[in-house]
């Protein structure tokens, strides 16, 4: 096809159903080199059309184009989102789903019903879907959040190291790896297991001109909180606030509520499902002000006016870093980062970092736990005095020291196999044996950290450091550069002196709740 | 008034309401017991301590209680002198605790306080913190996708993860005609289950819902508007959701649509556990213990947990075949006169032709006996 026509028809899918008028920098050179058939690596930035850069080729090409993605909840979103705004015929496949459902989605698969398939890189080792979409034809592969392919490799299943395998059975269509935060070895490690060439690798520029990088060294905790909730109450909102742990979240929200004069949230991963969906939602229509967050808060989340995150830990590696700050300023407009340093924080991330793996006694306790019945309950990990989130993580050391296989995550159990290997060396051998096999994954996580003080404490210009970090060299800035270079912090101060509205206190009638709940549009009244 | 003081009157609920829920567990059962039984633990233990003890409000009140968050209540109690661990334990039992005199003033105050008996009123069955869940998820995703419906944008983000609730909810709007029906009808059945609540709760709920108009508040946000502890609003609410089941399972013919969110799914008895439900089925048909297991793939000693269980909470079932009716009374009569539920001392009695499992099988029948007739009367 010419080029022109091609332009035309790719305009116009992206206005259809992505309302927008213009590809953003990066999004045309991955869509042009797809439809060419090539393998492509996409580095883009968090917020910078990720998503579309898969999904129109999806559109426009013949068959079904499969996303593999290792986050549940973002497979549903996309898929959704999908389906509504987008008018998009998708659907997702992953371990939630009961076996008739996943038995009738594949039929429906086979039959070409679907142009996108989400499905978690577990499921796509499963022989039943890999026929089901070679059936259906697959147009192109996508594999979201590449990088944990090695640099987060514990972090999620041995299934992503087989997925260079799926490309081949499922008759090796073209490769479209994309990650938002990808080091040049990351880069040269992907490229080499999809066989992508050097020309086909397409960075969208990291640096965000629009964000003002402000590092605060704070003289104690006492003092930090008081600059974090000044800053709260001062800055130009929607904005939020990220902590390392729970209990920072829920004290600084205490803390905050009892003088602060915006509407704040706690958002953190002990609260129930319900309650951070309403909190997001919330925030989302622009109800709060702010949100106070572990990390647990921001996947996801597709809001463009957000302007300003404040940290008050620093993260644990720069790649957090540029993945939260990043969810600043997505409408262009001028955005403020400000993180707070204490130095001892280190403290806070070695401890959590000690805690994420188990210890010997842990992973021996969990060897013999294990049954010839093949079912684990995740609740009956806390009797062997092991923590609820450790799970995928010791499942995936057993399954790598040869003693377990097929490991499925359900809701409330794992299903595995267990392999005759753990019938013969003895467990405790094996149990060390993962131990160790857990080093370089936490020397990594060190290093990472390293990294992250190296930054905080160097004395050059921030953005250019952190750019520099991920391979890039340019380092300009559309508003303010950082703290190193000069800032103006009341450029970001809330001028409106207004604050988020909440709804006023009316007498309460159950009636007249209802019917503004769930109106009658027929007119009258519905009782 | 301050939030300080929120956060001192949550401490004050809880206080009153672990000690109220401990005044039985005293000297019988350790310090976790409420633990498992707030937390709601499927356990046959902590359903037996239910049942045995009138726990059934305590019952999975707060099914996201950290262990640690209870040691620190524990902790606090023995810090304001209320808990007394005991120090030894009889032989072969984990030790209990003693409540002191201050803290059976401050049971005895609790009630003027915050009116315990009326909010546990609706709370006469363990099965109950299920039905609350399961109703509580279906009609918030029912309300919310209404709402959307009535608004003819269904792009929205569903409060409610959960993907059974999630097809249910799917199912009840499949066709057009039942979407008429609850487009139409949904406002009015909440109104008729709801009027009977005390406005205060139904504030509380209705403030819960999400939909077009309204994104919900959280508790922690109901607990700011109201000025009261979160505890003790999110105990309302499960209280006025409880009573909303029972209008509504009285009165099935006026809520032919809020009746459907008290069904459940694909067979499986709501009474029972999952896999104890599974073993009801073989039961009935008249396979033997081994029998179950093996055909289950499960242990033995499972599959007697599970006949405890129904026992406990199927009252037509016939057990006969593992315990006569003689037995059984002798075994009540025997617990009745020591004035105690605990297994060992009953066998003690009653020699080696006796097992655990029949003494288990004859106090949970009478427990589940006395409940049946409690609400019949």
């Amino acid at each position: 096809m010419q080029k022109e026509t091609l332009d035309l028809r790719l305009g116009d899918l992206l206005k259809r159903h992505f309302g927008y008028s213009s590809f953003r920098p990066g999004q045309w050179e991955i869509i042009e080199r797809i439809l060419r058939g090539e393998n492509v690596l996409g580095l883009m930035a968090t917020g910078g059309g990720k998503s579309v850069t898969y999904q129109l080729p999806a559109l426009y090409l013949p068959g079904t184009a499969v996303v593999v993605s290792p986050l549940i909840s973002l497979m549903t979103d996309q898929v959704q989102q999908l389906r509504g705004k987008r008018k998009i015929p998708a659907a997702y496949i992953n371990s939630t789903m009961e076996p008739a459902e996943t038995r009738e989605r594949l039929f429906e698969i086979s039959r070409g019903a679907y142009k996108l398939i989400y499905v978690s890189p577990e499921k796509l080792q499963n022989s039943a879907v890999q026929k089901a979409l070679v059936r259906a034809g697959v147009s192109m592969l996508a594999i979201d959040e590449a990088h944990c392919i090695s640099q987060w490799g514990h972090d999620f299943r041995t299934d992503y190291l087989r997925l260079p395998q799926v490309v081949q059975s499922l008759g090796s269509p073209p490769v479209l790896a994309v990650t938002a935060t990808a080091t040049p070895g990351v880069k040269a490690e992907i490229c080499d297991l999809f066989d992508i060439k050097q020309e086909n690798v397409i960075t969208q520029p990291l640096n965000r001109e629009n964000i003002a990088i402000d590092v605060i060294l704070a003289e104690s905790e006492a003092d930090r909180r008081q600059m974090v909730k000044k800053s709260i109450d001062e800055l130009q909102g929607p904005g939020i606030v990220y902590c390392s742990t729970r209990q920072t979240v829920e004290l600084l929200v205490a803390e905050y509520q009892l003088s602060g004069k915006k509407s704040v949230h706690g958002y953190h991963g002990g609260m129930s499902s319900m309650e951070r969906m309403v909190v997001q939602t919330q925030f989302l229509r622009g109800e709060l002000d702010a949100i106070i967050a572990t990390n647990a808060f921001g996947m996801g989340i597709d809001k463009s006016d957000i302007r300003f995150v404040l940290h008050y830990h620093f993260p644990p590696s720069l790649e957090a870093y540029a993945q939260e700050i990043g969810r600043v300023g997505r409408d262009g407009k001028a955005g403020y980062a400000g993180l707070y340093y204490v130095p001892e924080d280190r403290l806070i991330h070695t401890h959590l970092q000690e805690k994420e793996y188990p210890t010997t006694e842990q992973a021996l306790r969990f060897l013999q736990g294990l049954s010839q019945a093949g079912t684990k309950p995740i609740s009956e990990l806390a009797m062997h005095d092991i923590p609820e989130e450790m799970a995928a993580l010791l499942f995936f050391y057993a399954e790598l020291a040869g003693i377990v296989s097929d490991v499925a995550a359900g809701r409330e159990e794992y299903r595995y196999e267990l392999s005759d290997a753990s019938q013969m060396g003895n467990l405790a051998e094996k149990a060390s044996q993962m131990i160790e096999a857990m080093e370089k994954p936490k020397w990594l996580k060190r290093q990472k950290l390293l990294e992250m003080l190296r930054w905080l404490e160097g004395n050059e210009c921030y953005r250019m450091r952190l750019n520099r970090y991920f391979g890039e060299l340019d380092h300009t800035s559309s508003a303010a550069c950082c703290s190193h270079c000069g800032l103006d912090r009341s450029a970001y101060l809330d001028k409106s002196g207004s604050r988020t509205e909440r709804t006023g206190k009316n007498a309460w009638n159950l009636r007249k709740a209802l019917e503004k709940l769930l109106p009658n549009k027929k007119g009258g009244s519905i009782f | 008034m301050s939030s300080s003081t929120l956060h001192d009157r949550e401490w004050a609920f809880i206080r009153s309401l672990t000690i109220t829920g401990m005044l039985p567990l005293a000297g019988e059962r350790t310090v976790q017991a409420l633990y498992y039984i707030l937390r709601g633990r499927k356990a046959n233990q902590t359903l037996q301590d239910v049942h045995l003890y009138s726990l059934y409000p305590y019952y999975r009140m707060f099914p996201r209680l950290l262990k640690e968050d209870w040691e620190k209540i524990v902790y606090k109690l023995q810090e304001e002198s209320l808990l007394i661990p005991m120090q030894r334990a009889e032989s072969g039992r984990k030790p209990s605790f003693v409540l002191t005199e201050k803290a059976l003033q401050i049971a005895s105050e609790s009630e003027r306080e915050y009116n315990f008996s009326y909010w546990f009123e609706p709370f006469t069955a363990a099965d109950i913190a299920e039905q609350i869940d399961l109703f509580w998820l279906r009609l918030h995703l029912i309300v919310q996708t209404v709402s959307h419906l009535l608004e003819g944008d269904l792009s929205f983000q569903p409060i409610v993860q959960e993907k059974r609730t999630q097809r249910w909810v799917k199912e009840c709007l499949a066709d057009k005609e039942r979407r008429a029906r609850w487009t139409e009808g949904l406002a009015q059945e909440l109104f008729c289950s709801m009027s009977p609540l005390s406005e205060s709760v139904q504030e509380m709920i209705f403030q819960r819902f999400s939909g077009v108009s309204q994104s919900g508040l959280t508790l922690s946000q109901l607990s700011l508007r109201k000025r009261e502890a979160p505890a003790y609003i999110h105990m309302q609410i499960r209280c006025g959701l409880a009573r909303m089941i029972r209008t509504i399972q009285d009165n099935r013919a006026e809520f032919p649509l809020l009746s459907a969110l008290l069904k459940n799914e694909g067979g499986k008895d709501p009474r029972l556990t999952e896999s104890a439900s599974l073993t009801y089925v073989l039961a009935k048909q008249g396979s033997s213990i081994e029998q179950i297991a093996n055909r289950r793939g499960i242990k033995p000693g499972t599959v007697e947990d599970h006949l405890v269980e129904i026992a406990l909470r199927c009252p037509e079932w016939d057990g006969s075949r593992y315990l006569s009716a003689e037995l059984a009374e002798e075994i009540v009569k025997i617990s009745e006169r020591l004035g105690t539920s605990r297994l060992r001392l009953i066998k003690d009695q009653l020699g080696p032709g006796v097992s655990y499992l029949q003494i288990r099988l004859a106090l949970a029948r009478k427990k589940g006996g006395e409940e049946d007739a409690k609400r019949d009367a």
